[in-house]
């Protein structure tokens, strides 16, 4: 099994989530989060006072697929989010080691 | 198998036969007070069989034990799924000890009939003891009623105990009752208005309505020292007590028979089915789930109501003579109100029938956050219908409503307009949201409950500590005329109680009719209607790039003012606050506030984007059409102008300015002076001139006039129109209608050049002593060249001062720089002055921008001295 977590921009959420659907991807957890990559931050002014955006609003969104899954999901997850600029976004793969499911003590992918 | 088996059986069977009799009588007929009733004399049956075999031959030996009915069962008001509240009453330790084997078989047998029993063992001098940190027992005293046992015992209790107990430990009893109350309350947001609620615990729920009838009673025998011999409070308060409780009574029924255990939240499901089977409510026609939770809420806000009054004015009502001393007191009582322990009276010759006294009465609540008593909601509903008659309307109406929408407490003030039916008696149009349910998996309150957390989370922002909220609060402290603010925030839902998909669309049509109503003015109106046809829209941008500059730009162009833009922003940040608690979160926060940013920083710096006549924008199509005659003179004047002057102009202002160019003759020009709620505004219409707007800002600062905001503008063909709108510090104008026509003859001449303006400025400074400034504001000059094709954008932050303005277009016209365009603004103690600036048509150079730069530091600095802070 393996966990994808793929931080990518906020607009980008809905088509994101209809494309894995779409492979068959239904349980995933979405979160808020604040980062940045290369894109780094910038500083607006506004009236005169600066507002640093060193931390960029993202959202991240984790899925734990079964191994024959995961290219897939990758592809459906680029081919969704890209916009070819930077700030679009990264996946991130890792190794699991085991899922259960609290209900019914149910182990490995069935449990996903 | 033990000899009392049998006896089970039997009674299992009778439970269970009798226990789905009186679901079947209560689905016939929906009586919840009558299955109540046969509920409890159903379990006191079984009581009764239980105590002549378990009890009676020991008690015989034992002398007296009583058994007693406390809590709901007391009252005789047993839900089918209830906990049965029993006390197992004796005279002292020895019978105790005696009976305790009996009264664990007792108790054992009603468990295993799956009754849910609550029992509890005293002694008589047990129960005559309070202890604070079980109030629940001895308020489960006032409803207990006699069962079996020991007559004799329990008179001792009833008659002598309890009300010796209650008097001597009234006070601690109600502060008790009401510390459990106002946690209960917080738990559940302190509103009625949730979208599932539970029908017991929620406030507005039958826990609530037994609370006001526990304090009633006591505070009777804390001044009787017995028992009151009829209900303590007031009749028509009783009457809506009572007219709650039959629904309450037969809603929780109806939910535990549907749940089968004793669950009283209500679902959406449930509430479906309970509308269909008007559930409390048979004699109505036929409702839908809405219509079903209105009557909900109607009888959960008049329950709700009824406590809230009793738990502040109890507690402070033991010396009436300390009562009379802080009314007496009061700093904030005036002749027509008094206020006593927090709680608003009206002064005896104070006459409700006066409409406008009514209006001052919620003002002043929304000013200084107090409550109505009692006596003053009796008062206001007996005047209520008279005043249905005729009810105030128009600009009356919205002058009060606008200064009660401003103040802190104003949601306060709202809601308790609501709840005693007067705000939809002065604006019928909410009447459609009243206590309306949305199913969105979203909102977790009503629509107009939602409304108005929306108008509470913007005047909480003062009060707020967190980054996000500071940012907003400032952003609100700069309106122009916030009231237009919350009036929308009021109006934006109005259309979810109208049928249709779109509830945009129709909020729009029912906010036009109030805005009739109110007679409000057509430049707020237009504020007012942007606001709610738009009040998705920034949420709408969340979704997609929000650091594409595209994105904000289109976004920008759509919202098109800067003012409208600070108010579209809080509108979003009070609308998703007010959807629930956790809604806003500092991410989405953060979002709303780049994207505000971001916006704002476009506006000011695509202002000089220049109008063409033959653009097929919707405004220029609008202006067209109200200008059909002058065709032609029409679009020579447009020609040119930023498009930024159609964005801060109305309509029928750009056709007034147009009117005032064609009056003009060369070397005149056209003045208009008019005066607004908050300032006055000068118009000044003519052709292009060296300095102009130099001389223009010298002659008010040589009046002593404070300008807080400015556009200046022109057009292709160099017809200059420059707004200004000022404050008059010394109220010349206010207090000399002579004055107005002076005023603008002496800008005409100075214009004109027949008058000396740097011997009136300096006459002005040796009037004026130096203002002491509170913030200081630190200089800041700044030059963009990027984001105009044509001009030098210098955005100018400094103190403001008298003759600022002046000072720094002196400046530019001295430095040879021509203002394209100039946009003023003030925000406090600081002025954010900003300019489009040209040089013989050109950018300005990198050196003369220097130069600029330099001589305006020098000249702000020579000014500073002159006005030290």
């Amino acid at each position: 099994m393996t966990k994808l977590e793929a931080v990518i921009q906020n607009s980008k959420l809905e088509s994101v989530k209809n494309a894995l659907q779409e492979i068959g991807v239904e349980g995933m957890t979405v979160s808020e989060v604040r980062g940045h990559g290369r894109q780094k931050g910038h500083t607006e002014v506004y009236r005169g006072r600066e507002y640093s955006v060193d931390l960029i609003p993202k959202t991240k969104l984790e899925v734990v697929l079964a191994d024959g899954m995961v290219e897939k999901a990758v592809q459906a997850i680029v081919a969704a989010a890209r916009t070819g600029k930077i700030g679009d976004g990264k996946i991130f793969l890792s190794r699991i080691d085991e899922a259960i499911r609290i209900r019914n003590d149910e182990r490995g992918e069935g449990a996903l | 198998m033990t000899a009392a088996s049998p006896l089970i059986s039997e009674l299992r069977s009778f439970l269970a036969d009798e226990s789905a009799l009186v679901a079947k009588k209560f689905a016939a007929n929906g009586d919840g007070r009558e299955a109540l009733a046969q509920r409890t004399l159903l379990v006191e049956e079984i009581l009764k069989r239980l105590w002549v075999e378990y009890i009676s031959p020991q008690q015989l030996e034992s002398g007296g034990l009583a058994l007693v009915a406390t809590g709901g069962f007391g009252r005789g008001w047993l839900f089918p799924y209830s906990d049965i509240d029993l006390l197992f009453l004796h005279p002292d330790r020895e019978s105790e000890a005696k009976n305790k084997d009996a009264i664990r078989r007792f108790s054992q047998e009603l468990w295993d009939l799956k009754l849910k029993l609550s029992p509890a063992t005293r002694t008589l001098a047990e129960c005559d003891h309070f202890d604070p940190n079980n109030t629940e027992f001895t308020i489960s005293l006032l409803d207990c009623r006699f069962l079996l046992g020991s007559r004799d015992l329990f008179f001792r209790l009833h008659g002598k105990v309890i009300p010796r107990m209650v008097a001597r430990e009234a006070k601690a009893l109600l502060e008790g009752l009401a510390e459990v109350t106002h946690a209960r309350h917080t738990k559940f947001g302190q509103t009625v208005f949730h979208l599932e609620p539970n029908l017991k615990e929620s406030p507005g729920g039958l826990r609530d309505s037994n609370v006001a009838c526990w304090m009633a009673t006591i505070s009777a025998m804390s001044k009787l020292g017995d028992w009151p011999q009829v209900s303590s409070l007031r009749a028509p308060v009783r009457k809506k007590l009572d007219a709650a409780i039959e629904f309450l009574m037969a809603a929780r029924c109806f939910l535990h028979l549907r749940q089968g255990h004793d669950d009283n939240s209500l679902s959406w499901e449930a509430q479906d089915e309970a509308a269909v089977r008007k559930i409390g409510a048979l004699d109505l026609p036929d409702l839908s789930a809405a219509d079903w939770m209105r009557i909900y809420f109607g009888h959960a806000r008049a329950v709700q109501r009824t406590v809230l009054q009793l738990v502040e004015e109890i507690p402070e009502s033991w010396s009436s003579l300390r009562r009379q001393f802080q009314g007496w007191k009061s700093k904030t009582a005036n002749t027509d109100f008094s206020v006593v322990d927090g709680l608003i009276f009206l002064q005896q010759s104070s006459s409700l029938q006066d409409p406008e006294l009514l209006l001052r009465l919620f003002h002043f609540m929304a000013v200084h956050g107090l409550k109505l008593s009692t006596t003053t909601e009796y008062r206001i509903e007996q005047a209520l219908p008279a005043m249905a008659v005729a009810p105030p309307r128009g600009t009356e109406l919205w002058l009060y409503l606008q200064e009660t929408l401003l103040q802190p407490h104003a949601a306060e003030a709202l809601r308790a307009m609501h709840a005693l039916r007067l705000l939809t008696l002065l604006l019928p149009e909410l009447k459609p949201i009243d206590s309306l349910v949305i199913r969105d998996f979203y909102h977790r309150f009503t629509v107009d409950e939602h409304s108005f957390l929306a108008i509470e989370s913007l005047h909480k922002l003062n009060q707020s500590k967190s980054e996000w909220d500071q940012r907003y609060a400032e952003l609100l402290s700069e309106l122009e005329d916030p009231e237009l603010l919350y009036l929308a925030l009021l109006l934006h839902d109005t259309g979810k109680g109208a049928p249709g998909g779109n509830h945009v669309t129709s909020s729009l049509e029912i906010a036009n009719r109030c805005l009739d109503r109110l007679d409000v003015d057509p430049q707020e109106r237009a504020g007012v209607l942007f606001l709610i046809e738009n009040h998705l829209e920034m949420s709408a941008q969340l979704r997609r790039d929000i650091f594409n500059p595209e994105t904000v730009a289109a976004f920008a162009e759509k919202i098109g003012t800067p003012e409208r833009l600070k108010m579209l922003c809080l509108f979003t940040y009070a609308d998703i606050k007010a959807v629930n608690p956790e809604a806003l979160t500092p991410w989405k926060a953060e979002n709303v506030w780049q994207l505000y940013i971001g916006a704002a920083n476009y506006l000011n710096r695509s202002a000089d984007h220049r109008v063409h006549s033959n653009d097929g924008d919707e405004k220029l199509a609008r202006l067209r059409s109200l200008a059909p005659v002058t065709g032609a003179r029409f679009k020579e004047f447009v020609e040119g102008f930023p498009r930024r002057y159609l964005q801060v102009h109305s309509a029928e202002e750009v056709m007034r300015h147009l009117e005032m160019a064609q009056a003009l003759t060369p070397g005149s020009v056209q003045i208009d002076l008019k005066r607004g709620r908050h300032w006055y505004e000068l118009t000044l219409v003519t052709q292009d001139r060296p300095s102009l707007f130099a001389t223009l800002t010298g002659v008010l600062a040589a009046w002593g006039m404070n300008i807080v905001k400015a556009n200046a503008f022109s057009n292709q063909a160099g017809v200059v129109v420059d707004s200004l709108h000022f404050t008059d510090r010394f109220r010349t104008l206010e207090l000399n209608l002579s004055e107005w026509q002076r005023f603008k003859d002496n800008i005409a001449a100075v214009i004109a050049g027949k008058a000396d303006l740097d011997k009136m400025l300096r006459d002005r400074q040796r009037a004026e002593k130096n203002m002491r400034v509170k913030v200081v504001v630190e200089t800041r000059v700044d030059f963009d060249d990027q984001c105009s094709s044509t001009s030098t954008l210098l955005q100018v932050i400094a103190q403001d001062r008298p003759r600022l303005l002046h000072r720094i277009s002196s400046c530019l016209s001295r430095e040879r720089c021509n203002i394209e365009i100039a946009l003023i603004d003030t925000e406090g103690q600081m002025a954010i002055d900003t300019f489009y600036l040209t040089a013989q048509g050109k950018k300005l150079s990198s050196e003369h921008q220097k130069k600029v730069s330099q001589a305006l530091l020098d000249d702000l600095k020579i000014l500073e001295s002159a006005n030290p802070s």
